[in-house]
């Protein structure tokens, strides 16, 4: 029952200690990058130059390595031998699969689009690992994000794991009444129906509840809401900022100017 | 004028056609300790609704009659200042954690970083509040992590630390143990000694009985009976109209019907009970 969906792991780095909409911006800054600079092995560059030095710094090498061979790599992984397959471009041909034509061409877009989409999300890996979730909040709400919207964020990220939980304990429940989970999968989704009714409408009457709770401690106040713990925003973060700024700029306009 | 006055207080949900609270009239001092009684349906937890401003801010429907709390009239407030006045907890401790904060102490601080306190005064407010609900080896946990005791405490930690001059809970322990009821009642017996107006839905007599200055049987929506805890919760009407009673109640009742009870009225708590009975040789 204590876990949570959140990647983020407490070390004391360099990184831990920016500002979240430093390390936001950092993000898109690369995102930007990798996705308008006109040169080919842009990503691939950003991988050796920001992403993997960054997560060095930040301590998190071991965490950041597991999430991207699990998770980002399989993914890039299959949207190349997609895009590789069925994107008719380029005459090329280096093999014949069936009616699939690989050529060239293909195969240098594909990778491309791998790699851009990798760079996205080892960077907001990398952000989620290193930003505490309320953290990020709660500084972006000081600077206008509405209260409603980072509660959202944050309570999802807690409630769900709650709700799979108790997913789980309905599917206990019933299976101790005979319920059948596990032959043949028609089977199965049939017997997902009583599972749905009381998960969803004790969802609905929790939401009720947690509403009146909330609203019960100010949550809807008009007065200008302040935040427990002061998240420092040195000279330092705004500096850095602004360099990322630049070179978000930069990279637009040569692509303007290229294109 | 009392603190809390209701007069001729007549609701309805929406999409109901009885009223489930019908021309209710009470009065609440500063201070009081009030505990309301009923069989489920009652209009119970309707009552702690409209007194913390839910019913009609938050749930619409009909209300006719006037709520006051200290001096400020519900229909003529919105439901984000009159919070600031009337605290509200109830009874599903999981649901009342805001699911936002990743400790005890953040969630207590919830409702400050809602109204504004500033950051010094917070932590102070905080830091007392848990002191005052003997919370604060729990500080660092998580809200989720904790047992169904640990849980209302700090739901109405949450409360607290927000300075109501009125509390209104709602069977706060119906879904605890023995121990956990203990740990709530200790928390409301300490806010009560510390002078808090105090509005309590409870099944548990004996708890009632040492605690309330007044306690009110509520039936259909209407008050049936108001009265000190001795007056009401040995009332004969009570049992007529299948309100539970606590057992040592019904047990000397059974009793004097057998001659086994000599005493003038019917005892409320186990002492009681132990001091009435008549050993028979």
């Amino acid at each position: 029952m204590h876990e949570r969906l959140s990647f983020y792991v407490k070390r004391n780095s360099l990184i831990h200690h920016l500002n979240p909409l430093t390390k936001l911006t950092l993000v898109l800054a690369l995102i930007l990058i990798a996705f308008t600079s006109p040169w080919y092995w842009t990503p691939q560059f950003l991988v050796l130059v920001a992403i993997i030095p960054l997560a060095f710094i930040g301590k998190v090498i071991p965490e950041f390595s597991r999430t991207a061979t699990r998770l980002i790599l399989p993914a890039a992984g299959f949207l190349f031998l997609m895009q590789a397959f069925f994107q008719p471009i380029g005459s090329t041909v280096i093999f014949k699969f069936y009616f699939l034509d690989i050529t060239q061409e293909s195969l240098m877009f594909a990778f491309r689009n791998a790699m851009r989409v990798f760079i996205m999300v080892s960077a907001f890996t990398f952000l989620l690992l290193t930003t505490h979730p309320s953290e990020l909040m709660s500084d972006l709400t000081r600077r206008g994000l509405p209260g409603q919207f980072a509660y959202v964020i944050l309570s999802t990220l807690q409630i769900l794991p709650q709700m799979q939980a108790k997913a789980q304990t309905i599917i206990s429940a019933q299976r101790s009444r005979g319920l059948d989970t596990q032959s043949s999968f028609l089977r199965r989704m049939g017997s997902l129906t009583p599972l749905i009714g009381p998960l969803v409408f004790g969802s609905l009457a929790e939401v009720e509840e947690r509403a009146i709770a909330i609203e019960a401690r100010g949550f809807t106040s008009k007065k200008v809401k302040t935040s427990l713990y002061e998240i420092p925003d040195r000279n330092s973060d705004r500096i850095i900022r602004w360099g990322l700024m630049i070179l978000i700029l930069i990279s637009i306009v040569l692509k303007i100017w290229l294109s | 004028m009392a603190f809390v006055n209701l007069q001729n207080v007549t609701y309805k949900y929406p999409l109901t056609k009885t009223p489930v609270l019908q021309n209710i009239n009470l009065q609440v001092n500063e201070g009081e300790f009030v505990a309301v009684i009923g069989p489920n349906g009652a209009g119970k937890s309707t009552l702690c609704y409209t007194l913390a401003g839910f019913v009609p801010h938050f749930f619409k429907g009909e209300i006719s009659g006037i709520v006051e709390v200290a001096g400020m009239e519900s229909s003529k407030s919105t439901l984000d200042e009159w919070v600031l006045n009337v605290g509200l907890a109830f009874q599903n401790p999981f649901n009342q954690i805001s699911g936002a904060k990743y400790t005890v102490f953040e969630e207590i601080a919830f409702g400050l970083e809602n109204t504004g306190v500033p950051r010094e005064e917070m932590k102070a407010r905080v830091d007392e509040a848990m002191k005052l609900t003997d919370i604060s080896n729990l500080a660092d946990r998580s809200p989720y992590s904790l047992s169904g005791g640990q849980q209302q405490r700090v739901a109405l930690t949450s409360i607290l630390v927000m300075r109501p001059r009125l509390l209104v809970l709602d069977e706060p322990t119906s879904q605890m143990d023995p121990i956990g009821t203990r740990e709530v009642f200790g928390v409301i017996r300490r806010m009560a000694e510390g002078g808090m107006t105090v509005v309590l839905v409870e099944h548990k007599m004996e708890w009632i009985a040492q605690f309330a200055d007044r306690v009110i049987a509520l039936k259909e929506g209407q008050i049936l009976l108001e009265g000190t805890p001795r007056e009401v919760l040995t009332s004969d009407l009570l049992a007529e109209n299948g309100f539970g009673t606590s057992r040592y109640t019904s047990t000397a009742r059974e009793a004097k019907k057998q001659g086994l009870w000599k005493r003038e009225s019917l005892p409320v708590t186990l002492d009681e009970a132990v001091e009435g009975f008549v050993i028979r040789n």
